[in-house]
C-alpha cells in the first residue's frame, strides 16, 4: 500500500509560493500571550512574529542572542564539572562585582568598592581584579580585601568619568561578549550543557571541555562565520522551526528549507526583501513591481538593460501565461489525428 | 487569442531624433481649447494626438475615440534641460570620464580587466568577512564607479581632474563652475561607444547625451484625458497642466532670447524650465518644492502614476479587474455538499458561461437557445468575433445563424464550475473550485466545513465568485483547485476541511457508548446522509449511535487511533470502540487521511458532507446549547474559588516576605527580583489551573459547555474559569504582569505605591459572572486594549512579511527531475525537501506507512 511514488510532489508545483504562504499565513495567528514560566532559565527570548521578521531580514545580530554549549566526556554528566566550565565562560564585568564606584575628581582617583559575596562567588579577589584593571588601563592601583583605589594620573573630570565607565564595562573573568553562562540539563538526554545569553562562539569553543561539534547559537551570521553557509542555512531553518513551534504552529520543514536554501543559495546570506532576494532578481519588471518602481525603470533605461520576461511577475504584468505548473506544459497532437478530427468536422 | 507574444523587453532612452520621428505633431501653443470649446491646433489637446470625445475623429489615424490608440506629440525645448531622474547617472558619467578628452578614466589594461570581470560577473560581491548583505553588498557596477570617482588624472591625456560636484536634483559643477545642460551634453556626446560598453551601458539604445532633453515627448490625450464636470466646465488632467506650464515657460524663454534679454533673465527662465520639466517627471523629487494645483494639492505627475500600492504597477498590472464575477454576503447551509456553493438565483441569471458550438453539439446548442426561461442563452459570439444579445425579438433569426465555432453565452446553472474566494487570500485554499448550486435568496451559501480554509464566518463576511470561461481554465480549476483536493493543507498535510463546532459536538454525542436511538430517529439521521437502510438492532430494539455512524463509513475501512480519551477503533467500516472527537474527526484528523488514502478524495468529500449533516441533525435533536446555567456559581464552586484565592495570596505573600528578608533563592541565571516575579507568575498560573480542576470536579449534571470542551469543538476550561471563577492575570505586550502606570510606581491610584501583590499588578479575582470591582475593570481594560493594539500591529506586520516572502520565492518550482529551480534555471534544491515528498500528502503518507 505504502508506495512512495503516491506521495511525491507533482513536477511543476510552485513550491516557492506554497512555502511563502505556509510561513506567512499563520503570521496573523501568532499571539502575544506567552508567559515564560519560572524555572526555565532562558532569559525571555524574542519570539513570534518579531523573531520571524528578524530571521527573514537577516539582522546582523539577533535582539536576544544565545548559545548552547554542549560538553565533552565527564562534564556532560557531572554538574560540578559543568559548573566549572561555565565559570570559565561566564562573562564577569567589573560592574557585576562592584558595589559602588566613587570618583574623586580633585585627587584624580577612582575607588571601587567590591561586593565581597559576589567576588567570592566568582572566585576572585579584589587584588586580582585590581591588577587586571591595571594591566588593561595602564594605571596604578592599590587594593585591599574589598576595595580598589585607582590613580588615574589626571585631574580632568571628563577623562576620569570616561575611565570609570570604561572600567565598569571591563571583562575581568570569563569570555568577553559571552554573557551570562548557566548550566542547564537537557531534558531528553539528561546531560548537562551550558547556555549563554550572548554569543562569542569562537572564543567559547577554545574553552577546554567544550564539545565543539555540538555548539549552537541563534546568531545566523556567527554560525556562518565559524561553520560556513551550510551551517547558516541549517540555523535559519532551525530558528524558523523553533519560532513557529513555540507559537504552536505546525509548518512542514520542507517549506522552511526552501526559504533557507533560497536565502543561502549563492554562498552568501541574502535577506528577503528589496535589498536581498527580491532586489537582486534578474527581471527589471519584477523588481519594479515590488518596490522602488521608478529607480529600477530608470536604471534599466540608462544602461539599456533587457528583460527576458520569464518570471511570474513579468508575465502577470503583460497577461501572458506564467512559466510554472501547467504553464510549463504544451499540448501536442499528431498530424494524422488532427486530420481525423478536422476531417470529421468537414463531413458534417 | 494571443496574437503576438512578448518575448523580451529592451529598455532604452529615446534620442531627440527618435522623439521627433515618433511625434505626429510639434506642439507650439501653450493652451488647450479655444473660446468655442474646440481643441487648438498645435495645442496640448491637438486632435492629431488622438481623441477622447465620442463622435470626434482622430486627425492622425481617422479612427474614433476608444479605437484610436492615441499618438505622441512633442515640444521642442528652446534650451536643453537635464532629465532629473537620470541626473545620478549623468553624475557618475561625469566622474568616470576625463574632463579634457572624455575617455574613461581607466588605462587599457584596467579596461581589459573590467571587461573580463563583467563577463564572469557573479551576482554579488562577497566582502572580506565572506558575508554580503544589505548595504555592504554592491553590484560590480557600483564598485567600478566608486573606483573611477577617485582617479585624479586621466591615463590618456594626463589632464588633472577637477572635483565634480552634484547638487540634487539637476546642478553639476566642475570645481566651482556650474555646468549648463548644453555643456554637459557636449561632454557626454564625446564619450565613445566602447568606453560606454566598459561601464555596462548599451550605446545603441542608451547614449548618455540623450539624457539631456532638447525635445520633450508629449503623451497622447488618452493618457491624460480631460473630464467635463456637471457644470459643463472642463477640467484638465495633472499632466496636461504640467505640460502647459512647460510650454509657457518655453515660449517666454524663446521670446526673451529673441528679444536679446540680459543673460540673468534668460538663465532664470532656463532654470524655471528645468524645474517644470523636473516636476513633470517626478513631482516628489527631493530637494525641490512640488508643483501644486490651484487648490494647493500637489500634482500627480509621471513617477507618481507608476509608484506604490496605488500606482500603475501594483494596482493595474499586478492586479487586474475581471468580468464574470460576483460578490455577496455569505451564510451557512449544512445541506449542500462541501464542494458546492449556493449561488443566489439573481446572480446565476446574470453570470454567463460559454457554450462552445461544435459539430457534435450543434443540435444541443440550438435547443438550448430556444429556451425562454432560466437557464437560457443570453448572447452569441459568432466565429468572426461579433457579439449579439439574444432578445425575444431576434431569437429566431439568431438561432438560425448558429453554426460550428460560435460561442453561446449560457446562464450559469447547477454543476457549473466556479471559483470561490475570500480575502485576504493568504494561502492556496483561499480560492477553491466549487460546483454551482443555484438557490433562492440573496446570499452565497457554503458548507460549514469549508469555513476554515477561507477563515470565514457569517457575521457579515462577503465572498467572491468567479466563473472560469475557457475550457482550459475550467479543466485546471476542476483538477487542481477543487475542494476535494484541498482537504489537506499544503502547510503540513493536516486535514483542514473538516466538520467543526456543532458538527463535532454532534458526532461526539452520537458515538457515545450509551447513545441509543429508536427506529424513527435513526432513519431520520441516516436519510440525511442518503442512507436508506438501517444497521442491525442492538439490545432492546434500539439502534446504537456507533452503529448508525458506521453506516456512513466506507465499507472495508480499518482504522485505529489512540487519543487522550481512549482508543478509536474502526474495523471493516464499523466503529467498534471509542468516541469521535476533535482529535479523530476535526482538524488534523488521521481518520480522514486514512479514508483519502484507501478510498480517494471523492469518497472522503462525501463522507465529510454526509457525516456532517448527520452530526448537525443529531446535535439539533439532542439539543446542545449554552446559557447562564452553564456558568452558575454554586456554593461549592464559590468555596473552592475562595480557597484557591486565599491560598494563592498567602503563598505570594510568603514569597514577597522571603524576598524582603533576602531568604529567597534566586533561580539559576536570574537576579533575585526577576526570580520573585517569575515565581509569583508561576503561582498565579497555578491558581488558574487548579481553579479549572476544581470547576470540573464541582460541576454537576449535564453541562453543555463542558461537553463541548470534551468534544474539542468549542471553548476551553480556561474560558469557563474566567466566566464563573476568576479572570486571572491580565497580560501586557511584554509578556509579564502589568507594571507601568503612575510615576509613583503603581498601576492605578487605588494601589499603594510599590505594592507587588497579585491584585496590584493586574490579577483579577472577579469572574465575568460576578462582575468587576473598579480595579478589576481597569486592569481588564488595560489587558484588552493591549491586545487590540497588538493585534492591529501584528496584522500589518505579518501582511508585509507575507508579501515579501511571496515576492522572494514566487519563481521557484519543482522540475521533472525533482530539483527546485527558479524560472531561469538556477538550482535551489537538488531534491525537493531532500526526499521529494509532497507536504500536502504527509498525513496520508503517515497513515499509509503504518501498514
Amino acid at each position: 500500500m505504502a508506495r512512495k511514488n503516491n506521495f511525491l510532489v507533482t513536477p511543476g508545483e510552485p513550491v516557492g509560493v506554497i512555502a511563502a504562504q505556509s510561513i506567512g499565513e499563520p503570521g496573523t495567528q501568532m499571539v502575544l500571550r506567552s508567559f515564560h514560566y519560572a524555572g526555565v532559565a532562558s532569559s525571555i527570548a524574542t519570539s513570534g512574529l518579531p523573531r520571524l521578521v528578524e530571521i527573514v531580514d537577516t539582522r546582523k545580530k539577533p535582539a536576544t542572542p544565545f548559545a548552547y554549549v554542549y560538553l565533552k566526556g565527564k562534564a556532560a554528566k557531572d554538574f560540578e564539572t559543568a559548573e566549572q566550565i561555565a565559570k570559565k565562560i561566564n562573562e564577569v564585568r567589573v560592574s557585576d562585582i562592584a558595589r559602588r564606584v566613587i570618583e574623586n575628581f580633585s585627587k584624580g582617583t577612582i575607588t571601587i568598592k567590591m561586593d565581597v559575596q559576589r567576588l567570592q562567588a566568582n572566585e576572585l579577589t579584589a587584588r586580582g581584579v585590581g591588577s587586571k584593571i591595571e594591566k588593561l588601563t595602564k594605571t596604578e592601583s592599590r587594593a585591599n580585601e574589598n576595595a580598589i583605589l585607582i590613580n588615574t594620573h589626571t585631574k580632568n573630570a571628563k577623562q576620569i568619568r570616561t575611565m570609570a565607565v570604561q572600567i565598569g564595562k571591563m571583562t575581568i573573568n570569563g569570555i568577553e561578549g559571552a554573557g551570562r553562562a548557566v548550566v542547564q540539563e537537557d531534558k531528553k538526554s539528561g546531560e548537562f550543557f551550558i547556555q549563554t545569553n550572548n554569543s562569542s562562539l569562537s572564543e567559547i569553543m577554545q574553552v577546554e571541555g567544550v564539545d565543539t561539534s555540538r555548539v549552537y547559537t541563534n546568531d545566523i551570521f556567527e554560525m556562518y562565520r565559524i561553520f560556513g553557509v551550510e551551517a547558516a542555512r541549517n540555523t535559519i531553518s532551525r530558528e524558523l522551526s523553533t519560532t513557529l513551534r513555540e507559537q504552536g504552529i505546525a509548518v512542514d520543514p520542507r517549506h522552511l528549507d526552501i526559504l533557507a536554501d533560497a536565502m543561502t543559495s549563492n554562498g552568501a546570506i541574502k535577506n528577503v526583501g528589496r535589498r536581498g532576494l527580491s532586489g537582486e532578481k534578474e527581471s527589471i519588471f519584477a523588481r519594479a513591481a515590488y518596490e522602488e518602481t521608478v529607480k529600477h525603470l530608470i536604471n534599466a533605461a540608462a544602461f539599456g538593460e533587457r528583460d527576458d520576461m520569464k518570471g511570474v511577475t513579468e508575465n502577470v504584468l503583460i497577461g501572458k501565461q506564467i512559466m510554472l505548473g501547467t504553464g510549463t506544459i504544451t499540448l501536442a497532437i499528431k498530424k494524422e489525428d488532427l486530420a481525423k478530427i478536422s476531417g470529421k468536422e468537414k463531413k458534417k | 487569442m494571443q496574437a503576438e507574444i512578448i518575448d523580451h523587453v529592451k529598455f532604452g532612452i529615446l534620442s531627440p531624433e527618435q522623439i521627433r520621428r515618433l511625434s505626429v505633431a510639434k506642439l507650439t501653443v501653450p493652451d488647450t481649447y479655444n473660446e468655442d470649446g474646440y481643441p487648438i491646433d498645435g495645442g496640448l489637446l491637438d486632435q492629431r494626438l488622438g481623441v477622447i470625445d465620442p463622435g470626434l475623429i482622430c486627425k492622425s489615424c481617422g479612427a474614433r475615440a476608444k479605437v484610436c490608440p492615441g499618438h505622441f506629440g512633442h515640444i521642442d525645448l528652446i534650451r536643453p534641460v537635464v532629465h532629473s531622474e537620470f541626473s545620478k547617472i549623468v553624475y557618475l558619467l561625469l566622474q568616470s570620464t576625463c574632463q579634457q578628452c572624455h575617455r574613461i578614466l581607466l588605462n587599457e589594461e584596467q579596461v581589459g580587466e573590467v571587461k573580463g570581470k563583467i563577463r564572469t560577473l557573479v551576482e554579488t560581491e562577497i566582502n572580506e568577512n565572506g558575508v554580503g548583505t544589505e548595504g555592504e553588498r554592491m553590484d560590480e557596477r557600483d564598485t567600478l564607479f566608486k573606483k573611477l570617482r577617485n582617479i585624479k588624472k586621466c591615463p590618456y591625456c594626463e589632464a588633472v581632474q577637477q572635483k565634480v560636484k552634484f547638487e540634487s536634483p539637476t546642478y553639476f559643477y566642475f570645481g566651482e563652475i556650474r555646468l549648463k545642460p548644453d555643456e554637459i551634453r557636449d561632454m557626454l556626446t564625446k564619450i565613445t561607444n566602447d568606453d560606454l560598453r566598459v561601464i555596462g551601458i548599451d550605446p545603441l539604445t542608451s547614449r548618455p547625451e540623450w539624457l539631456i532633453l532638447s525635445a520633450l515627448l508629449v503623451p497622447p490625450v488618452n493618457v491624460r484625458p480631460s473630464i467635463t464636470l456637471e457644470s459643463g466646465e472642463r477640467s484638465e488632467d495633472d499632466l496636461t497642466h504640467k505640460l502647459v506650464d512647460i510650454m509657457r515657460i518655453n515660449q517666454r524663454l524663446e521670446q526673451n532670447i529673441n528679444a536679446g534679454a540680459p543673460q540673468i533673465i534668460i538663465d532664470d527662465l532656463w532654470e524655471l524650465l528645468q524645474y517644470n520639466v523636473t516636476t513633470y517627471f517626478n513631482n516628489e523629487t527631493p530637494g525641490i518644492p512640488p508643483a501644486r494645483h490651484r487648490s494647493g494639492r500637489a500634482l500627480k505627475t509621471l513617477a507618481q502614476r507608476l509608484k506604490g500600492k496605488e500606482g500603475r504597477f501594483r494596482y493595474n498590472l499586478s492586479g487586474k479587474r475581471v468580468n464574470y464575477s460576483a460578490r455577496t454576503v455569505i451564510s451557512v447551509d449544512p445541506y449542500i455538499n462541501i464542494d458546492e456553493v449556493g449561488v443566489p438565483f439573481e446572480i446565476a441569471s446574470r453570470l454567463t458561461i460559454p457554450f462552445y458550438v461544435t459539430a457534435w453539439n450543434l443540435e444541443k446548442a440550438k435547443e438550448l437557445s430556444e429556451r425562454k426561461e432560466y437557464p437560457m442563452v443570453m448572447g452569441v459570439t459568432s466565429r468572426d468575433g461579433k457579439r449579439k444579445r439574444i432578445t425575444d425579438i431576434n431569437r429566431e433569426e439568431v438561432i438560425k445563424a448558429i453554426q460550428v465555432g460560435d460561442i453561446l453565452e449560457r446562464q450559469v446553472a447547477n454543476g457549473d464550475i466556479a471559483l470561490f474566494n475570500r480575502q485576504p487570500s493568504l494561502h492556496r485554499p483561499s480560492i477553491m473550485m466549487h460546483k454551482v448550486k443555484v438557490l433562492p435568496s440573496r446570499t452565497f451559501r457554503l458548507n460549514y466545513c469549508t469555513t476554515h480554509p477561507y477563515n470565514a464566518d457569517f457575521d457579515g463576511d462577503e465572498m467572491n465568485l468567479h466563473i472560469p470561461q475557457t475550457l482550459e481554465a475550467q479543466a485546471e480549476a476542476e483538477y487542481l483547485m477543487s475542494v476535494k483536493d484541498q482537504i489537506f493543507s499544503p502547510r503540513n498535510g493536516e486535514a483542514i476541511i473538516t466538520n467543526n463546532e456543532d458538527g463535532i459536538t454532534g458526532m461526539y454525542l452520537l458515538t457515545q457508548d450509551d447513545t441509543k436511538l429508536d427506529k424513527e430517529e435513526a432513519s431520520y439521521l441516516l436519510s440525511l446522509a442518503d442512507v436508506f437502510e438501517l444497521p442491525d438492532k442492538s439490545s432492546a430494539g434500539k439502534y446504537s449511535g456507533k452503529d448508525v455512524f458506521s453506516m456512513l463509513l466506507p465499507k472495508g475501512l480499518d482504522f485505529e487511533q489512540k487519543t487522550k480519551r481512549g482508543v478509536v477503533r474502526i474495523k471493516n467500516g464499523k466503529l467498534l470502540e471509542g468516541v469521535l472527537s476533535k482529535a479523530t474527526y476535526g482538524t488534523g484528523s488521521k481518520l480522514l487521511a486514512k479514508i483519502s488514502v484507501d478510498f480517494g478524495n471523492d469518497v472522503l468529500k462525501d463522507f465529510i458532507s454526509r457525516s456532517g449533516r448527520v452530526a448537525y441533525a443529531y446535535s439539533t435533536t439532542h439539543g446542545i446549547t449554552v446559557g447562564i446555567r452553564e456558568y452558575l456559581i454554586t456554593p461549592k464552586i464559590e468555596e473552592a474559588r475562595n480557597k484557591i484565592l486565599k491560598d494563592t495570596f498567602a503563598k505570594v505573600q510568603e514569597l514577597i516576605v522571603q524576598y524582603k528578608n533576602k531568604k529567597l533563592d534566586a533561580l539559576i541565571g536570574h537576579t533575585l527580583k526577576e526570580s520573585l516575579e517569575m515565581l509569583i507568575i508561576a503561582e498565579l498560573d497555578k491558581a488558574r489551573i487548579s481553579a479549572g480542576e476544581q470547576l470540573v470536579t464541582h460541576t454537576t449534571g449535564d453541562n453543555h459547555a463542558i461537553t463541548m470542551v470534551n468534544a474539542g469543538s468549542r471553548g476551553s476550561i480556561l474560558n469557563l474559569v474566567q466566566m464563573s471563577m476568576l479572570l486571572g492575570q491580565q497580560a501586557t505586550s511584554s509578556g509579564g504582569r502589568i507594571k507601568r502606570g503612575y510615576m509613583t510606581n503603581r498601576v492605578l491610584p487605588h494601589i499603594v505605591p510599590g505594592d507587588i501583590s497579585p491584585v496590584a499588578k493586574g490579577f483579577v479575582t472577579s469572574s465575568y459572572y460576578m462582575g468587576f470591582e473598579p480595579i478589576d475593570m481597569y486592569m481588564h481594560a488595560i489587558g484588552s486594549r493591549t491586545s487590540v493594539v497588538y493585534k492591529a500591529m501584528l496584522t500589518a506586520k505579518s501582511g508585509y512579511l507575507q508579501r515579501r516572502l511571496i515576492n522572494a520565492l514566487q519563481d521557484y518550482q519543482v522540475e521533472k527531475d525533482f530539483t527546485v529551480r527558479d524560472v531561469h534555471g538556477n538550482i535551489v534544491q537538488t531534491s525537493y525537501g531532500g526526499d521529494s515528498l509532497d507536504p500536502t500528502k504527509l498525513d496520508m503518507a503517515e497513515v499509509a506507512a503504518k501498514e
